[in-house]
């Protein structure tokens, strides 16, 4: 088992992520955080463990199981969203120079790790 | 929602809006109601408004007493729902916000609007009025004149 | 005249931008004065076009006054501005009850039971319709029509595209359905509740992305283990929701739903 910093450690390292929090789902409030400046953490714990909350429900009502992976993509970049184990979800603020597909598969390995 | 002041009412109305809180009340830190959203009954914002007033006071001093700067806030947290209190500095003076919201939202939500909402009521405050402390023997009728604004009863 | 609705009337006339106008419409209704009820609260919608009460008490005077069409649009402002409206969800269920759409009725109900669920008459409410769903053995009929809900033309947004209407939900702001189909993967029709959750998801993602510095949002897409969503605002007041397996690739998904994104605005666009 990794630490938060660990985990953060490792999706900061992907070339145009410019912050990445471990959030506690249900509260909405950050557990541990790497963030570049000009990046509210706090703000971004709060906003996508609440889209996330509600996206879980749209699935559930889907027949879905809870998802494993967000992408929320915006004109400016986008928010990055993988849920781990014990209610904490991994969040990552990313550009729009970002490279998604590498971005989306550390998320999803450091989410794993978490917990 | 119901404000006795008319520049309250947009900054309130806004958080209500984005916190999806279920009941609010500012009011100052003596306990007079400001504003109030969500209550029907004026015994219960009489009763909320002493005691969060209370709360805030016993959380300071306890804050005072450990040396350390005020605390930014109390969360109670229930099953079905939960309760923030928070004192906040205004142009008017110390204020406390008493919110009360149920899992629809979240207390990350619930903090990060109060936030914005005591920014706006920070800028919105008209300064030129200062209110004189409120003496003791005029409380009651003072209580008695908000509680008839907020209900209209 | 009363006491209270005179000094009500003085005090909204001293000072014509106060609240005092959700008072004064209120007590004129409670002594049956519809007309003049209406008149105030039509006012105080126009000055205040954000304020969830003012839309919630046109809508209760409206209602009182047997225009239901006009309630339910009242409603459907007041949910728009504040999703989890308790008295707003209660008052589009009752419509949608008295119109005989009881599935519409049970998930208006459902979400006015969660966002209060202190509310014994939620409670009852959910029973009554829930008993009349049993009484009848289906939730397809019921009596008399005494509401139309918004009427669209019976031609699918998603005509010649791929998947056709299943796959596809297109959803209004206050989360009802405007046209496509939802299955699950055991194959249950989920429609009318995926849209019930989606109700204000624009918002909240305009929301997100704007706190965050990120700009207008454009689309979400959700990966899970049994399949995945992708969602689109086709207009600022309406979400389109795609859903397909896994096994299709996510970038495709992308692409099968802002063609789908682009015939639901055109349909849209189509309704004037």
């Amino acid at each position: 088992m990794k630490t938060s910093g660990d985990v953060l450690d490792r999706v900061t390292r992907v070339p145009g992520v410019r912050g990445a929090l471990v959030v506690a789902a249900t509260d909405g409030l950050v557990v541990a955080e790497h963030l570049m400046d000009g990046v509210d953490g706090r703000a971004a714990a709060a906003l996508a463990a609440s889209l996330v909350g509600r996206l879980a429900r749209t699935a559930a009502e889907a027949g879905l199981r809870h998802p494993a992976f967000v992408h929320l993509r915006a004109d400016a970049g986008s928010v990055l969203v993988a849920p781990g184990k014990d209610d904490l979800v991994l969040v990552a603020v990313v550009g729009p120079e970002a490279n998604m597909g590498l971005a989306r598969l550390e998320m999803l390995d450091a989410a794993g790790r978490l917990g | 929602m119901r404000a006795l002041e008319p520049w309250v009412v947009e900054p309130l109305q806004t958080f209500l809006a984005e916190s999806s809180a279920r009941l609010t009340l500012l009011m100052t830190s003596s306990g007079q109601v400001v504003a109030q959203h969500g209550f029907s009954r004026s015994l219960d914002v009489m009763t909320a408004a002493a005691l969060g007033a209370g709360i805030v006071a016993s959380t300071e001093e306890i804050a005072r007493l450990l040396g350390a700067s005020r605390f930014g806030g109390v969360v109670h947290h229930g099953m079905h729902q939960s309760c923030m209190l928070s004192g906040f500095t205004t142009p008017r003076g110390r204020w406390i916000g008493l919110v009360v919201f149920g899992p629809e939202t979240s207390v990350g939500i619930v903090q990060l609007f109060f936030d914005q909402m005591i920014e706006q009521l920070v800028s919105a405050a008209p300064r030129e009025h200062v209110p004189a402390p409120m003496l003791a023997e005029n409380f009651e009728s003072e209580l008695n004149a908000s509680l008839k604004a907020l209900f209209g009863r | 005249m009363t006491e209270d609705i005179r000094s009500l009337t003085a005090r909204l006339a001293e000072e014509p931008s106060s609240l005092a106008f959700l008072e004064l419409a209120e007590a004129l209704r409670r002594r049956g004065q519809l007309d003049a009820a209406c008149k105030v609260a039509r006012g105080g919608v126009s000055r205040y076009p954000g304020l969830a009460d003012a839309h919630d008490l046109h809508a209760h005077i409206l209602g009182d006054l047997g225009d239901l069409a006009g309630a339910f649009d009242a409603w459907t402002a007041a949910l728009q501005l504040d999703p989890m409206r308790a008295g707003a969800l209660k008052g589009i269920a009752f419509l949608y009850y008295r119109a005989g759409d009881i599935v519409a009725a049970l998930d208006h109900l459902q979400r006015a039971a969660q966002a209060d669920p202190d509310d014994p008459s939620i409670q009852v409410a959910l029973e009554r319709v829930r008993s009349s769903v049993r009484a009848q053995g289906s939730p397809e009929t019921n009596g008399g029509a005494a509401v139309t809900p918004p009427t669209l033309p019976a031609a699918s947004p998603f005509e010649g595209i791929e998947g056709g209407e299943e796959g596809y939900l297109l959803v209004d702001g206050g989360g009802l359905r405007l046209g496509g189909a939802l299955r699950s993967p055991s194959g249950e029709e989920t429609g009318d509740r995926v849209a019930a959750q989606l109700a204000g998801i624009s918002r909240e993602a305009a929301r997100a992305t704007r706190i965050l510095g990120l700009g207008a949002w454009h689309s979400i897409s959700i990966e899970s283990p049994d399949g995945q969503l992708y969602l689109a605002a086709p207009t600022a007041d309406t979400v389109l929701l795609t859903s397909r397996d896994r096994a299709i690739p996510a970038a495709r998904v992308g692409l099968l739903a802002e063609r789908a994104s682009r015939a639901a605005r055109a349909w849209l666009e189509g309704l004037g």
